[in-house]
């Protein structure tokens, strides 16, 4: 019997994250004024001990033995060996995945759920408000809370609200409160009311109920919780590669590529930052962060001072960028579709250390079916655009006939998103690919915005 | 016109699920437009002149040359913003 899996004891878990500010140099991000965001600034928002990770330059943070403790549920998550994928490609590739849908929630947004809501509670916080659209990071964060005893609640979109009852009961089921947005328990909720009682909710309401219930909390133990782009969730989510290098370590291998998709950015922060750390330290290695086709933001778009979300509520931040103006093409993958890239992931990417590849919403769906009938798991949308570069590079190592090892990331099963696989085999999902022109035209929303300082970490 | 405003759906790239054209045309800020109207909906059909030919002049203008607010809308501002709502 060949073996599959590869793990790691319980204490064998890595101890610290690692913090790749203290290897990467970067533009601040930049408030409305154009001065640098301040810690002071964020404190209404986040619990000051996260405003530090996030500004933090040391390069180990420990990870609190309270967090490990409820990490331990679920990891170290196993290394998997694709070895029905390998022979399904007859390539010569040893395909390594790290399977992140093994979390309560099903995916890798526990890693950064579990320490913020460790570091609100030990901070004094006993409520944390955050919004959801289709309810993965609401599902995670409540979960998150139930372990520390923090009270969660999560606003999400009324017209998701009623279309995804499954992730309002999971929500639930952890003790968070999941309440359809607009709500009348907020100013911004009751003035949406105000205007049409009917209304179906957007977003942008979510976030201003969730910030304005964290902020005008007069017993100050309230704070509002993101679950991408910002540099701590970067942070947390490490823990992912620094199990896989101890996992590959045990068996004698390293990977000469390593892939994740990205959208915001923490999943493939999660599993390359450790990597990229060997890469600036000598090694040689190939990290790709795969994005949909039709949403190049780090392929082709210049590197700007972007705003993080879509709804311009957070400072602007040095990134690829398409502009926040921009939206790509309807692609069933949510978690894939943020217009800007993490700030430090953008900064890799312009310096070369790693290469930012896309796939087509047909070839991720085409990858994923064919995962799942080999390795059996159904993936999470955005997690089938990693799967495509797996198949890719899979196929090139045929070519090249070359030994060489892959490792990515499984971000996370897609067995709440099944409505996305039904529409892929009713032929009903499109491939769609910005042209030059349609690049060069959105790039105009940037005419007036600064620029960054093309800076180099070395 | 109305029956195809309701009957065409996609799914919002925000939101994760389906929403019919009209959700675009009236979720934004203040009840406007949808900013990402265009990009959702240019693969399904001529969205840029139906928004054209149904807007009013000056609303079109400002969804076509949707650059950046001034004046960012951070979380800090919105945090600001929250607190003056409740005084």
């Amino acid at each position: 019997m060949e073996v599959r899996k590869v793990f790691l004891s319980e204490d064998e878990i890595p101890r610290q994250w690692y913090n790749i500010l203290a290897d990467i140099k970067l533009n601040p991000p930049l408030g409305p004024d154009g001065n640098p965001v301040g810690p002071d600034d964020l404190a209404p928002v986040f619990p000051m001990n996260l405003i530090e990770q996030e500004v933090s330059p040391e390069r180990w943070i420990d990870i609190p033995g309270e967090v490990l403790n409820v990490l331990n549920i679920w990891r170290p998550s196993p290394l998997v060996r694709a070895l029905a994928l390998e022979k399904y490609l007859e390539t010569p590739a040893r395909i390594y995945f790290k399977n992140e849908g093994v979390s309560p929630p099903g995916s890798h947004k526990p890693n950064t759920a579990v320490p913020q809501a460790y570091y609100n509670k030990i901070f004094g916080i006993e409520k944390m408000t955050t919004e959801t659209g289709a309810g993965q990071w609401g599902s995670a964060l409540s979960f998150a809370c139930s372990q520390f005893g923090v009270e969660c609640k999560v606003y999400m979109v009324r017209v998701s609200f009623d279309q995804k009852p499954y992730r309002k009961s999971m929500i639930e089921t952890w003790g968070g409160e999941c309440i359809a947005s607009p709500s009348t328990e907020t100013n911004a909720g009751r003035n949406a009311l105000e205007k049409d009682p009917d209304t179906p909710g957007s977003l942008g309401i979510a976030i201003s109920e969730a910030i304005e219930a964290a902020v005008t909390d007069e017993s100050g133990k309230t704070r509002y919780s993101l679950g991408s782009v910002l540099n701590h969730v970067m942070l947390h989510q490490t823990i992912i590669g620094l199990e896989a290098k101890k996992q590959l370590e045990k068996i004698g291998e390293y990977p000469d590529v390593v892939i994740a998709c990205a959208g915001g950015g923490s999943n493939f922060a999660g599993i390359a930052f450790p990597f990229v750390y060997d890469k600036i330290n000598g090694k040689e290695i190939d990290i790709y962060p795969y994005e949909p086709a039709a949403c190049p933001t780090m392929t082709k778009a210049p590197f700007v001072y972007d705003h993080g979300d879509t709804a311009k509520y957070t400072p602007l931040l040095p990134m690829h960028s398409l502009g926040h103006a921009f939206v790509p093409p309807p692609i069933h993958a949510g978690g894939l579709r943020y217009h800007g890239m993490s700030p430090t992931v953008s900064q890799l990417v312009n310096e070369g250390i790693i290469e930012a590849r896309a796939a087509t919403q047909l070839d991720a769906y085409k990858a994923g079916v064919v995962f799942a009938k080999t390795e059996g798991f159904i993936s999470a949308p955005e997690t089938n655009h990693a799967l495509a570069g797996v198949v890719e590079e899979a196929i090139k190592a045929k070519e090249e006939a070359k030994e060489k090892v892959i490792l990515f990331n499984w971000s996370g099963h897609g067995l709440i998103d099944l409505g996305a696989y039904d529409k892929y085999f009713a032929g009903e999902l499109y491939n769609f690919v910005l042209s030059d022109d349609e690049i060069e035209a959105s790039e105009k929303v940037f005419e007036n915005f600064p620029k960054p300082q093309q800076i180099k970490s070395r | 016109m109305k029956e195809f405003e309701e009957n065409i759906e996609q799914r919002c790239p925000r939101l994760g699920g389906r929403v019919s054209f009209r959700y675009c045309k009236t979720m934004g800020d203040d009840h406007s437009v949808c900013w990402k109207i265009f990009d959702c909906w240019w693969e399904r059909f001529d969205v840029v002149n139906y928004l054209k030919n149904n807007l009013p002049k000056e609303k079109y203008d400002m969804l076509a040359d949707s650059k950046p607010k001034p004046k960012v809308m951070t979380l800090v501002e919105l945090a600001e913003k929250a607190k003056k709502r409740v005084l």
